[in-house]
């Protein structure tokens, strides 16, 4: 793989970048009309892989939040035509490297000597991007590990870089900008705790403790000892990505034993411990040789506030959804209906969003879900879908924790249905007042 | 016995309290409890001392460089970037009296006086690894140019010291990234790169310009 031997950090190069992206779709758009002209049938499809492939050259060259960013939008399959997602998913596997002396550097500052003189092995060459890090392999004492490496000056660009996205999102997405502020905030404030290593040993540490139990789940042991600001040192798990692992053609048991795994660690740390991690991209899990599902890096943790949790969950495992005067008040608790509105809009939001709920509690409505099935994604994808176009929600709506609730569950929906797992689902219910 | 150690940290210790050099050598001496003879005998002046704090760190990062194990399996962009993470955080031992040292220098243009020392020892070593990097091919060779990229290197030198002593942010990670950018956009010139074959892709039109007449542009 060829190194990528600059990032382009400044807020005026950063810019530029973006710029060159918008010249280009401007070429794509006059691309798609002039061959329109000849030929009236040709759908816009093209046009949309034309515009996906230009936005993620321009943001996996950009690295840190950037790449975090197309990281995130192509989780939320739901707002983004296809074509954009096939290329976002990309940034979640490999992003060039940067260059040695540079890692070399780092430990030097951070542990004031070389990887060599840490471990007993170390391979200066990254393994995989981590979109604001690297991870390199080492050994140490006959152990194989894994060595993250953040890049300098992460944390002093997300801020700038989140500013530059917002009217890129803006157009993209079509969002408000209100809702878009909100958005961007609530990201900037899990973005800037990702770049805090220490935190994230220390939050993994607690997490993988408590989640230690659950059957057929495997985390990395993590060295405190070995991680600092910059650098976090862990156990080196072996494993298959997910494409990989399906390329396998793993058997309709193997699956349906890594989907409950999955199932159970969602839900176990939905319910049990409040807090979730909250990236669930395919690089963040391995399917071990020993038929395991292994997770790595908790650099997201979205917390559940009470003043969330119980009018959400209620409305998703309980008879609330049945009665709509109750239904009605948990909707204005999470702001999905605003005290402005006027009666007609109460009834408007209220439709709409009983269908989002009836539509995303499917699940949990039965002992087992079968994930396999095309019909539940249809139905969630048409409604995502149906949602964009209403000029209604162009508005914010919906409390902020909905940023990463969302895409936490969402992404372990696409994972299972990925995996077609049939899933057990009344592990670890919702506790409910 | 005075020794050049002795002197130098001596010269260092004054210039830092007193933010100027010595009024004279006599009066350095005399404070150092040393006689001028032994003074010359390792020094001809002020100034030679602080070019040769210089040229002594400049050896020192060469030389920590060359023994480290990883530096036979980099190549020259490598060799270059790791010269200047491993220079700066030499420097970081005397950043005191680097920046009085520069400071003092008011011209941006031209080197300063003190490195002249430092200069020609860098230059020997980025020469060395440029000629490498011209034989793996890693670089590209370019008639006249090649001898010139010393040179370059020579500039981002005093721009990355620059940098550096002006720089305040926390553990000098914007002079990392100074240098991380810096070097490469350098090296990425020193490659070959479009404009050498929009170059010679000239020279083989104008040497077959006769085609031009049978094809009747």
């Amino acid at each position: 793989m060829k190194e990528q031997e600059s990032i382009p950090v400044s807020k005026t190069e950063r810019s530029a970048k973006f710029v060159k992206t918008g010249f280009q779709i401007g070429g794509n758009y006059i691309k798609h009309y002039s061959k329109k002209l000849f030929n009236p049938q040709m759908d816009r499809s093209e046009l949309n892989e034309d515009n996906a492939t230009d936005i993620y050259k321009s943001l996996s060259e950009l690295k840190g939040s950037a790449l975090k960013i197309a990281q995130m939008l192509s989780m939320d399959k739901n707002i983004m035509p296809k074509s954009y997602i096939d290329k976002f998913t990309q940034s979640q596997y490999n992003a060039p490297p940067l260059s040695g002396p540079l890692i070399v550097r780092t430990f030097t500052k951070n542990f004031g000597k070389p990887p060599e003189k840490i471990y007993d092995k170390f391979k200066l060459s990254s393994t995989n991007a981590a979109s604001i890090g690297q991870v390199h392999e080492a050994e140490l004492n006959g152990k194989k590990l894994a060595v993250k490496i953040q890049y300098p000056g992460v944390g002093d660009s997300i801020s700038s870089d989140l500013k530059l996205v917002k009217p890129f999102a803006f157009r993209l997405l079509g969002m408000s900008e209100k809702e878009l502020n909100i958005y961007i905030r609530e990201v900037e404030e899990r973005l800037l705790e990702e770049t805090d290593y220490e935190l994230e040993v220390r939050r993994s540490i607690d997490i993988t403790s408590a989640c230690k139990d659950l059957k057929n789940v495997v985390f990395p042991k993590y060295y405190p000892d070995l991680s600092s600001k910059r650098i976090i040192t862990m156990d080196w798990i072996n494993g298959l990505h997910l494409k990989e692992f399906l390329k396998t053609y793993p058997s309709q048991e193997l699956r349906n034993k890594i989907g409950q795994a999955l199932w159970d660690f969602y839900n176990f740390q939905q319910h049990e411990l409040r807090a979730v991690h909250a990236d669930p991209h395919p690089g963040n899990f391995l399917i071990t040789p020993d038929e395991k599902l292994g997770v790595i890096d908790f650099g997201c943790i979205k917390e559940m506030p009470d003043d969330f949790y119980y009018p959400f969950f209620s409305l998703i495992s309980s008879d609330v959804i049945r009665d709509k005067t109750q239904t009605i008040n948990a909707f204005r608790q999470l702001e999905m209906i605003l005290p402005g509105d006027n009666p007609q809009q109460v009834e408007f939001y209220h439709k709409a969003y009983k269908e989002m709920i009836d539509v995303f509690a499917k699940p949990y409505t039965s002992k087992t879900f079968d994930f396999s099935k095309p019909e539940f994604f249809d139905q969630l994808y048409a409604y995502g879908e149906k949602i964009a176009k209403m000029p209604e929600f162009k508005q914010a709506r919906g409390v902020k924790h909905f940023i990463y609730v969302n895409r936490t569950n969402f992404g372990l929906y696409s994972i299972l249905q990925e995996l077609k797992a049939v899933v057990q689902t009344d592990t670890f219910k919702p506790h409910i007042k | 016995m005075a020794t050049a150690q002795q002197i130098k940290n001596g010269y260092i210790d004054y210039v830092l309290i007193h933010d100027e050099k010595p009024k004279s050598v006599y009066s350095f001496v005399k404070k150092l409890k040393i006689s001028e003879e032994e003074f010359y005998n390792f020094y001809a002046s002020f100034e030679s001392i602080e070019k040769n704090i210089w040229a002594e760190l400049t050896i020192e990062t060469i030389h920590t460089l060359q023994e480290q194990e990883v530096w036979g399996s980099y190549n020259s962009r490598d060799r270059i970037l790791a010269f200047f993470y491993s220079y700066i955080e030499v420097l970081k031992k005397q950043r005191s009296f680097i920046i009085y040292s520069l400071k003092k220098h008011k011209s941006k243009f031209s080197t300063p006086e003190v490195l002249s020392g430092a200069k020609p020892i860098f230059e020997h070593f980025a020469d060395e690894v440029v000629n490498e990097g011209l034989d793996s091919g890693e670089l590209a060779a370019r008639k006249f140019f090649s001898k010139r990229y010393k040179d370059a290197l020579w500039l981002q030198f005093a721009f990355i010291v620059n940098f550096w002593i002006y720089d305040d942010s926390t553990g000098f990670e914007k002079t990392d990234e100074a240098i991380e950018k810096g070097i490469n956009v350098t090296f990425d010139l020193f490659q070959r790169s479009p404009i050498d074959n929009l170059f010679e892709y000239g020279k083989f039109l104008s040497r077959n310009g006769n085609f031009k007449e049978k094809m009747k542009f």
